[in-house]
């Protein structure tokens, strides 16, 4: 009895400054209220997608706004023209619609849109270059899949042949190849963050708070990551030999999800036209991608791992290059490029902390020659390579 | 009982079939395509205006105002303005900015004299701001609308002059800030005749004008009369053979220029109307801010005759218009088949 009613007390004291705090929010927004009546609700909406499709331009539009919006009107380069809105023209907060322009564009000419509301602000996007959307069929999803092997599985593949050459090395100069794994990843999971950024600025409302969204999620990322990976080791009491494997699994998972998000910007940047997809540009991702072979490589090196283990390993930090290609390519949305992208950085920064842990446990100290310039090393290889992209 | 259900479940199935056509509604584009839509519409250019202000109703207006004769001989006109500035009107299709009025429209009703009469303005501000009326032309110093301005909430003032010169003339509010007073709609139209009169034509008033709707200092919209491509699906039903008289005034702010081209025809212009010899006989005449003039013309064949800004930014943000020209000797002979 005496227990019941401590619950009762400690459930009472948990829910009753919930309480209080339901009131307050009542009396500052409810009906009768008009003590927030101050200043004036700007209508907003973003575009957040053109794509140029067989003599129409559709438009996703999405009320990002503290207020409902009607669309009134919609342009083509400040020039008036007719144009349908699905479902319709009432959009509530965070809802979108599609606006249909027909208008027979130019492949490859810049274009503004223009949205029009019915208080007669106008809401623009520039488009760099008119590009055929592209439409969902196998032979392009072939095409993307070329790419992605060529991105993302092949340059892996051919990072992993340096097993080989680490394993032969001395314990000095593999101490700098592990540190210049965890340099590349630095830098990796800095770039994944950054591009999460650029995306957000882009396509993405300042309502959603994109910038606090992609740390949040990188954080997230990192300490699930973290935390079922700590779980994961301690739990199967592994041995020597396997401990490197399974760091160089987590290396694997982390670089994948980091060429998932690097798929899709490709895959989208093709699909919204934003670049014309070179050669150089393919051999700038390959070459970037190399070095990923090297960081799952390298603390594998003093184990005998059995070649379709690493082959495994390769496969899982490449191929998702692929996937994020057709995502990003047939599904773009800004929302999953960011979700993608966080994911990624904080997945790449815990294997990063991962391996930094690793060296530490054998040398007992992180400040020496080999691991500092590894570091360096690392992160400018990442740099010069990056600029070939 | 068979037959019945087949029955009942066709009608079922050809209501639920006939109410999703319903749903569905369409649109041309500039290129005459017919575009389905199960949405909405958003189209400035081809839907029927359900606009406040009737462009078609301000075309051919003119106020004479109340006539009485001094005991001199002079005729005196006498007209009642009120300014106000609390409307909010759908300037386009779906879009809704708060315009000033000089009598509840943009522009405001168009005043008409002949050289010599005297014209009285009873001018009240109903507005919430100070307002003043000031006329283009030849008047006192105090009648000029400057210096003088006419209080919030029911302020007066009599502006009285001889009307003149001959002309086409804008007058407008010259409260500072002036531009914020005049892009909001407070202007209009001055005519004074001369006392020989012109010859009998088809007269019509074009006020050349646009919208900022979003404040930043471009126009979002333009016009001939207010409302942006209102004569495109409205056109102007005129006859062959018959003079057309246009009084036109360019009211449009931040563009430096503007101007006026008729497909298919030339006309006689007169700037400012003072003269009664035209200066020239074009297509295209260029207007700044406040020019304004008098077109003279007539069409030769029937038919549909688009006019419209030649600086075709304008003319595809609204300013541009259709005259149908229909010869009324040959019935059977509709303008709008004519050289299709």
């Amino acid at each position: 009895m005496e227990i019941k009613s401590y619950n009762v007390k400690t459930i009472a004291s948990g829910i009753i400054p919930f309480g209080f705090l339901v009131i307050m929010i009542l009396y500052l927004v409810g009906p009768s209220s008009n003590l927030l009546e101050f200043g004036v609700s700007l209508p907003e909406i973003t575009i957040e997608k053109v794509e140029f499709v067989n003599s129409e331009i559709h438009v996703t539009v999405r009320n990002t706004g503290p207020i409902p919006v009607k669309i009134a009107m919609a342009d083509v380069n400040d020039r008036i023209q007719p144009a349908a809105i699905e479902p319709d023209k009432s959009l509530e907060r965070f809802e979108t619609a599609l606006v249909r322009i027909p208008f027979s564009w130019n492949k490859s000419e810049p274009y503004t849109i223009g949205i029009t509301l019915d208080d007669g602000v106008r809401f623009d996007k520039f488009i760099e270059a008119a590009t055929p959307a592209i439409k969902s069929d196998y032979q392009l999803a072939g095409f993307f899949a070329i790419i992605g092997t060529y991105v993302g599985v092949i340059p892996v593949m051919i990072g992993l042949l340096w097993l080989p050459f680490i394993k032969r090395i001395g314990k000095n100069k593999y101490n700098f190849f592990l540190a210049l794994t965890v340099g590349l990843l630095i830098f990796l999971g800095i770039d994944a963050m950054l591009e999460g950024f650029e995306v957000s600025k882009e396509n993405l409302s300042t309502n959603f708070n994109g910038g606090l969204l992609i740390i949040t999620i990188a954080l997230l990322s990192f300490l699930g990551l973290y935390y079922s990976a700590e779980k994961l080791t301690s739990r199967t009491g592994l041995t020597a030999s396997s401990k490197p494997f399974a760091i160089g699994l987590m290396i694997a998972i982390g670089i994948g999800l980091h060429n998932l998000g690097e798929g899709l910007a490709i895959g989208a940047a093709i699909g919204l036209g934003q670049v014309a997809l070179s050669t150089f540009l393919i051999v700038g991702f390959a070459l970037h991608n190399t070095t990923e072979g090297i960081a799952i490589a390298s603390p594998l090196a003093k184990t005998k791992s059995p070649v379709s283990k690493i082959i495994l390993l390769g496969l899982i930090a490449g191929a998702p290059t692929i996937l994020g290609t057709w995502i990003g390519g047939f599904f773009y949305s800004p929302y999953t490029a960011i979700v993608f992208l966080s994911i990624g950085a904080g997945a790449i920064f815990q294997v990063a902390l991962v391996i930094l842990k690793w060296i530490y446990q054998s040398e007992q100290k992180l400040v020496q020659t080999s691991i500092v310039s590894g570091i360096g090393a690392g992160m400018l290889i990442m740099y010069l390579t990056s600029i070939l992209v | 009982m068979l037959s019945a259900i087949i029955g009942v479940s066709t009608i079922i199935v050809f209501s639920a079939f006939s109410e999703a056509q319903l749903e569905q509604k369409s649109f041309v584009t500039h290129s005459g395509q017919v575009i389905q839509t199960s949405g909405d519409v958003l189209d400035p250019l081809y839907a029927a205006s359900t606009v406040e202000f009737d462009p078609m109703d301000y075309l051919r207006e003119f106020n004479y105002g109340r006539i009485s004769q001094l005991p001199d001989g002079t005729t005196l006109r006498e007209f009642t303005i009120i300014a106000e500035d609390d409307k909010i009107q759908e300037i386009s299709p779906g879009v809704f900015y708060n315009v000033w009025t000089f009598n509840g429209t943009v522009p405001g009703p168009t005043i008409r004299a002949i050289e010599g009469d005297l014209v009285r303005i009873h001018f009240i501000n109903n507005g919430s701001k100070s307002h003043t009326m000031h006329f283009h032309g030849i008047h006192p110093a105090v009648m000029d609308g400057v210096f003088e301005t006419v209080g919030p909430d029911g302020g007066r003032f009599t502006y009285e002059f001889e009307a003149g010169p001959v002309g086409v003339h804008p007058y407008h509010c010259h409260v500072m800030p002036l531009e914020e007073h005049i892009v909001h709609g407070l202007y209009g139209v001055y005519i004074v005749d001369p006392k020989e009169g012109r010859p009998p034509a088809d007269e019509m008033i074009m006020v050349l004008n646009g919208f900022d709707t979003d404040f930043d200092t471009e126009n979002n919209f333009y016009a001939a009369n207010t409302i942006p491509f209102y004569y495109q699906h409205h056109p102007i039903q005129i006859k062959t053979n018959e003079l057309i008289r246009i009084y036109v005034v360019n009211m449009v702010e931040f563009d430096p220029i503007n101007n006026f081209h008729l497909h298919g025809n030339l006309y006689n212009y007169y700037p400012t109307g003072t003269s009664i010899v035209p200066s020239t006989y074009t297509d295209m005449i260029t207007l700044s801010q406040t020019e304004r003039g008098i077109m003279e013309f007539q069409y030769k064949y029937p038919g549909k005759y688009l006019f419209h800004a030649h600086k075709v930014e304008f003319s595809e943000k609204g300013w541009v218009g259709i005259f149908l020209v229909d010869n009324p000797d040959q019935k059977s002979q509709t303008g709008i088949d004519y050289g299709n």
